[in-house]
């Protein structure tokens, strides 16, 4: 079973590649996918879709990853294929609102630079581990260190949010579950009812956090956790897989630059 | 060795003493359960072994290091690995080897030398093939190694465990129980928290906690000999202790000073013996 942000044991090429080159890779596709124009961001869609399949990515996985953004998938999809001023295909007149060829195009591609720019994160986070990811992030964030930014506190900070996040769910499920083997049903419940008891929950979950990262800090801190610099499990060097990306990459950048010229 | 003089802890200055004057010495390699009923202050009293808390007075020293210098403190946790009750509130990373690693990272050791003793750490408490799994997706006995294998990573001379069997069912108790014991034939000296009297009673050496001070220190048979002092502060036996006590007191010649299952058989077995003959 997937779950947002969790990596998955695999072999491939994007496995074996140095998480700074996947990284940037991601960054770097993510500001084309949203610069670019609609016909490019279809091509570099379809080539991301392909990339995830060869990496032995189920699309039953990226459904899984999608499922609980399926609401604001839709809601974006109809604000922009109702909203826009062009040729009414199909008129409301009770709403006021018009389908229009231009809107569907146009939410089309919004929902799609949006799921391309989801494919990427996947692709990213199913094939990097927590540990290499974060040496990533403190490996660009290292030039920060001449300004005394913290980049080694930051990195575990990182690792505590990624590790706390799937606790913090447990903990809400759990309370749940409890308020409800007491008869508690929140579906019977009137708006202002609702409100207060998700009120209470955040209050008995928040509490119930703070006192595991209490708890959890005093076991850091007796693992010799110091405020200082830290070495890594992971060892970042490129090779020439990376090189081969890295060159794969910036042709697939030109191209992307020349369809976008093209297309416009 | 572990040395406590007169150690007195306050939580907060206007507070209760959690403890009130305990001297203790432990030795290297030893075996020790530490018993005693709720809030008797078991856990303030490891968590000085490792520096977590600092006494109000008195002094603890470990390995020779005062763990009221700062200086020596890293030292000191590196000798004295500290195993929580929750593993939920003690795994930092997203996968095994990741938290395993965390100790080794903050030794500030060598790429290659943490994953050897990540390696090797995971070998010992005999989970290796969990080494790329998410945290989430352990049971909680695997998740109790971890956390007892992150300890390890950092290659201490004792382990202070908060009641490493709490919640666990009886084949994942039997498995943590098993790798304690190896790691204490290992050389590794053991200091373990524990309400199950059965598993202190497999022990070298019990201490026995109430309100806040050292209420008895013994081997298992010396400690379970008093029962009428453990009854007093509301502790059990071993079930097999009191099944012995209650076939004395039933008038049968048997000895109730023994507290392994081997030992109540030969006994049990020489009594059916005499009423054969």
């Amino acid at each position: 079973m997937y779950h947002t942000g969790s990596f998955i044991k695999g072999q491939s090429l994007i496995y074996n590649l140095d998480p700074r080159i996947k990284l940037a890779a991601t960054i770097c596709l993510s500001v084309f996918i949203l610069w670019v124009k609609p016909l490019t961001a279809f091509v570099i869609g379809i080539a991301l879709f392909c990339a995830a399949l060869a990496n032995g990515i189920h699309l039953r996985t990226i459904g899984q990853a999608l499922k609980p953004l399926l609401f604001f998938i839709v809601l974006i999809f109809l604000a922009h294929a109702l909203f826009n001023e062009g040729e009414a295909l199909v008129r409301i007149p009770r709403l006021g609102l018009s389908l229009s060829y231009t809107g569907l195009q146009q939410g089309f591609f919004v929902v799609w630079r949006f799921l391309c720019l989801i494919v990427a994160a996947i692709l990213l986070t199913l094939t990097t581990t927590p540990s290499q990811m974060i040496a990533a992030i403190k490996h660009f964030l290292r030039p920060l260190k001449i300004l005394h930014v913290p980049v080694d506190d930051i990195a575990v900070m990182i690792m505590l949010a990624l590790r706390l996040m799937p606790i913090l769910f447990t903990e809400k499920e759990r309370i749940e579950t409890a308020q409800k083997a007491r008869g508690y049903n929140l579906r019977q419940s009137g708006f202002i009812m609702r409100i207060k008891a998700f009120l209470s929950l955040v209050m008995i979950v928040l509490s119930g956090v703070f006192r595991r990262a209490d708890e959890l800090a005093l076991a850091m801190e007796g693992r010799n956790y110091r405020r200082q610099e830290r070495t890594s499990l992971v060892e970042l060097r490129l090779t020439s897989p990376d090189y081969f990306a890295l060159t794969f990459l910036g042709i697939f950048s030109v191209i992307f630059i020349a369809l976008n010229y093209y297309f416009s | 060795m572990i040395l406590l003089e007169n150690v007195y802890y306050k939580y907060e200055p206007e507070g209760i003493e959690a403890l009130r004057g305990v001297s203790l010495q432990i030795r290297d390699g030893e075996h020790l359960a530490l018993i005693g009923p709720n809030g008797c202050g078991k856990t303030t009293l490891i968590r000085h072994f490792n520096a977590l808390l600092l006494p109000t007075s008195g002094k603890v020293t470990v390995g020779g290091h005062d763990t009221n210098e700062p200086k020596h403190q890293a030292d000191i946790r590196s000798l004295v690995g500290m195993v929580f009750q929750n593993p939920d509130n003690q795994i930092v990373g997203m996968t095994v080897e990741e938290d395993v690693a965390f100790g080794p990272e903050n030794l500030r050791l060598p790429t290659v030398e943490i994953k050897k003793r990540v390696v090797e750490a995971l070998g010992r408490v005999g989970i290796s093939e969990l080494v790329v799994r998410n945290i989430e997706n352990l049971s909680g006995g695997e998740k109790r190694l971890v956390a007892i294998a992150g300890v390890l990573a950092m290659q201490p001379r004792y382990i202070a465990l908060d009641e490493p069997t709490a919640f666990l069912d009886p084949a994942a108790s039997t498995r943590v129980l098993k790798i304690i014991d190896k790691l204490h034939s290992e050389g590794v000296g053991i200091i373990h928290i524990t309400h199950n009297m059965a598993e202190a009673a497999l022990t070298q050496r019990i201490v026995v906690m109430n309100e806040g001070r050292v209420y008895l220190d013994g081997t298992p048979r010396e400690i379970f000999a008093k029962f009428g002092m453990l009854k007093q502060i509301g502790m059990q036996l071993p079930p097999i202790t009191e099944l012995l006590i209650k076939l004395k007191e039933s008038g049968l010649p048997v000895r109730t000073d023994i507290v392994e299952m081997e030992d109540a058989l030969v006994q049990i077995r020489s009594l059916a013996g005499k009423f054969k003959d």
